[in-house]
């Protein structure tokens, strides 16, 4: 191989390294052409939710570019893992690149945690399908996302109380057991949920830390403080070690998670017969009730998948509006800002989109309700 | 703290200890019989427990082509299923045992460089064996299939006797026991034993040092590889960093018990398991690491050789 070819492609090899992005297209000095970041975890025990996600915003592309517009907008992939060391080493890179004008997400609270720094010394705006993390949007909280975060989702305040409600939902006297994984999002989710939890109806609570292998001792408290409702703040990967457990040991009550757990790997991971009935809730609808059999049909054909998997509806709607940004011109990371905080934009839903000073939604957004049945995540209805 | 759940929980917090000091023991075996021998650390060893469990999924899922949402197995199947799922992974274990003292250790003994070097080698092939997994399996948990039905052979004093906790604490101590006689009885055990005392004494002695080092190289990896399956039957489930937290446990536990030998790092292992569901039980899982490693400390700073250090300083491999 020439010497020269060789340098360049070390040269490009390290700086995709460095950064740790990768464009979609490769036309990136093509006139009238903007980027958007698209961050989440796209590889690693996570990965279902940025692929997920980058669906809907797929889809809200394809459609925005189907019009022919005057200005092209392509993605810049970011995958952050959903875990925090990796999003502080990846958000620099994209904080950097000056071509790209806005991002979509981060996915994760905590990552978006550790990114907040980068982007926020870049200003570049960040509008997130599924970072709930209260203190995101919290202007007394040490670490929070002023000015430059957005979320389009309901955060943990109203989920946690949406969750609780939802686990013990039917059950005359609940005696609820709380865990979580000790993550940025778990102890956030479970701050709240313990809010809504009586103390009549307290059972217990304990953090078990990501990637712990035996619950044993957990499923012991467990039983001994005569829970019949355990809820669940972590990912699917954790959760689904536990509702294991949890059925291997003799537990018979209901298991509730937030939306760290739903995910169609979930069941997998924890066994049809385990998973079975878990009540799981996230500040989502399903993409395919609010949208056209035309445009459903349109999802399948450009991303090959039928059902489309959680936040879709979220990352379609973060997705969107930057895309009426652009539409009315605002190619730069100062014009999309001023835009996104003192904008009004429609929903899928038909609902009308507007943030706050701090960044949540105007009025807050729906908290949906799903249950584990024959192995499948099913929508129940509003949380 | 919580001290109610002892009460109606002790026991069952007690077996379940065992049942997972158990897995500690053989894979703290991997790192004591190493280090009686070589008097270095094989921080290999973890990833050798990852990979085990890996080689576990295989043999139950690409060879005998079971499958992740497949009923629990019954008679001779489950049997064949298990014992094949058990050599298979202590085998492999135990091969790349041999191959990681071939590429991290011989080399490096022959030219006789610094024992640091050793130790950074094998830290070095730990992380190729952890990170090639993580690139194979895209960073995604792995499940194994459900071959055991859970079922229990009773309750005493509220511990419930399940199959699988029953089943580690036998053919835990079956194995123990085994290559505790091994050590002590057979000629190729004397031989290790040898080794272990003086390297150049017994090189006098006709030893062939170089074989006797990859077998005990074999035959940790044997029982890590032991180690692996119990998990993976257990637990139903691996990921590419599953080594990290298993190795630094059995690695306490052989520290704790007195590293370097058997019965050491057999009391280590069962102490460290039931120390770990007490620690959860009574100030929450969150805090078992911290307890864990304060006990470490103290155990040190009171006997640096281990709780059961001396005592059991006859049975040094």
């Amino acid at each position: 191989m020439n010497k020269k070819i060789q340098r360049s492609l070390a040269v490009a090899s390290a700086a995709t390294l460095v950064f740790g992005v990768s464009a979609v297209s490769s036309a990136m000095a093509a006139p009238k052409t903007v980027y958007l970041a698209f961050q989440a975890p796209l590889t690693g025990p996570n990965a279902l939710t940025g692929q997920d996600e980058l669906t809907g915003a797929k889809f809200a592309l394809s459609e925005y570019n189907a019009t022919n517009p005057a200005i092209k907008v392509e993605l810049v992939l970011a995958d952050d893992q959903g875990d925090a060391t990796v999003a502080a080493s990846v958000a620099p890179g994209i904080a950097s690149n000056k071509t790209i004008i806005g991002l979509i997400g981060p996915a994760y609270s905590g990552a978006t945690q550790a990114s907040l720094p980068a982007y926020k010394a870049a200003g570049l705006p960040l509008i997130s399908m599924s970072a709930t993390r209260v203190s995101l949007t919290d202007p007394k909280a040490p670490v929070n996302g002023f000015p430059i975060f957005k979320r389009v989702v309901a955060n943990d305040k109203f989920q946690g109380p949406a969750l609780v409600r939802y686990a013990t939902k039917g059950i005359a006297t609940p005696k609820v057991y709380l865990v979580d994984d000790v993550s940025a999002y778990g102890a956030g989710l479970a701050e709240y949920a313990k809010k809504t939890i009586t103390s009549a109806m307290t059972a217990g609570k304990d953090s078990v830390p990501v990637n712990t292998s035996d619950y044993t001792s957990v499923v012991a408290k467990v039983k001994a403080s005569g829970a019949n409702v355990v809820i669940y703040c972590g990912y699917a990967p954790d959760a689904a070690k536990f509702v294991k457990a949890l059925r291997d040991g003799g537990y018979t009550g209901v298991f509730a998670s937030g939306d760290g757990t739903l995910k169609a790997d979930y069941p997998v991971n924890a066994g049809k017969a385990a998973a079975e009935g878990s009540r799981l809730t996230a500040a989502d609808v399903p993409f395919e009730n609010l949208v056209t059999a035309a445009q459903m049909t349109a999802f399948t054909k450009l991303t090959g998948v039928k059902v489309p998997g959680t936040y879709v509806t979220s990352t379609y709607n973060a997705t969107n509006i930057y895309l009426a940004c652009i539409k009315q011109g605002k190619t730069t990371r100062a014009g999309i800002q001023n835009c996104i905080t003192t904008g009004s934009f429609k929903g899928v839903a038909g609902d009308t989109i507007k943030f706050d000073r701090y960044g949540d939604i105007i009025g807050g957004a729906a908290v949906g309700a799903f249950v584990i049945k024959d192995g499948k995540i099913s929508y129940v209805g509003v949380a | 703290m919580n001290f109610s759940v002892l009460s109606s929980q002790f026991w069952s917090l007690c077996l379940q200890g065992v049942a997972l000091g158990f897995i500690y023991v053989l894979i703290s075996l991997g790192y004591t019989m190493v280090y009686g021998v070589l008097r270095l650390i094989n921080f290999a060893n973890s990833e050798v427990v990852m990979m085990g469990t890996f080689a576990t999924v295989v043999a139950e899922v690409a060879i005998l082509k079971n499958v992740s949402t497949s009923d629990p197995l019954h008679g001779f199947r489950l049997v064949y299923t298990l014992v094949f799922a058990l050599v298979f992974s202590s085998l492999i274990c135990g091969l790349l045992g041999v191959l990681v003292e071939l590429v991290a250790y011989r080399r490096l003994r022959a030219l006789g460089t610094n024992r640091l070097a050793s130790l950074i080698s094998a830290i070095a092939v730990s992380i190729v064996l952890s990170e090639a997994a993580r690139i194979y399996t895209h960073s995604a948990p792995v499940t194994a299939p459900r071959l055991l039905e859970k079922w229990s052979f009773g309750e005493i004093g509220g511990a419930n006797f399940r199959v699988d906790t029953v089943m580690i604490i036998l053919a835990g101590s079956i194995i123990f026991f085994a290559l505790d006689r091994f050590v002590n009885r057979s000629r190729l055990g004397k031989a290790i034993r040898a080794v272990s005392m003086s390297e150049e004494n017994s090189k006098l002695m006709g030893i062939n040092l170089n074989r006797v080092i990859s077998l005990t190289f074999f035959i940790g990896g044997l029982t890590t590889g032991a180690a692996a399956f119990f998990y993976t039957t257990v637990y139903e489930t691996t990921q590419f960093n599953v080594g990290f937290n298993l190795g630094l446990a059995a690695f306490t536990a052989a520290v704790l018990g007195g590293i370097g030998n058997l019965r050491g790092a057999f009391y280590g292992g069962i102490f460290l398991g039931v120390l770990e569901q007490f620690a959860s039980a009574i100030l929450g899982s969150q805090w078992k690491s911290v307890t864990v490693f304060l006990v470490l400390v103290l155990v040190l700073l009171i006997k640096p050789s281990g709780i059961f250090g001396e005592a059991v300083q006859q049975t040094r491999t």
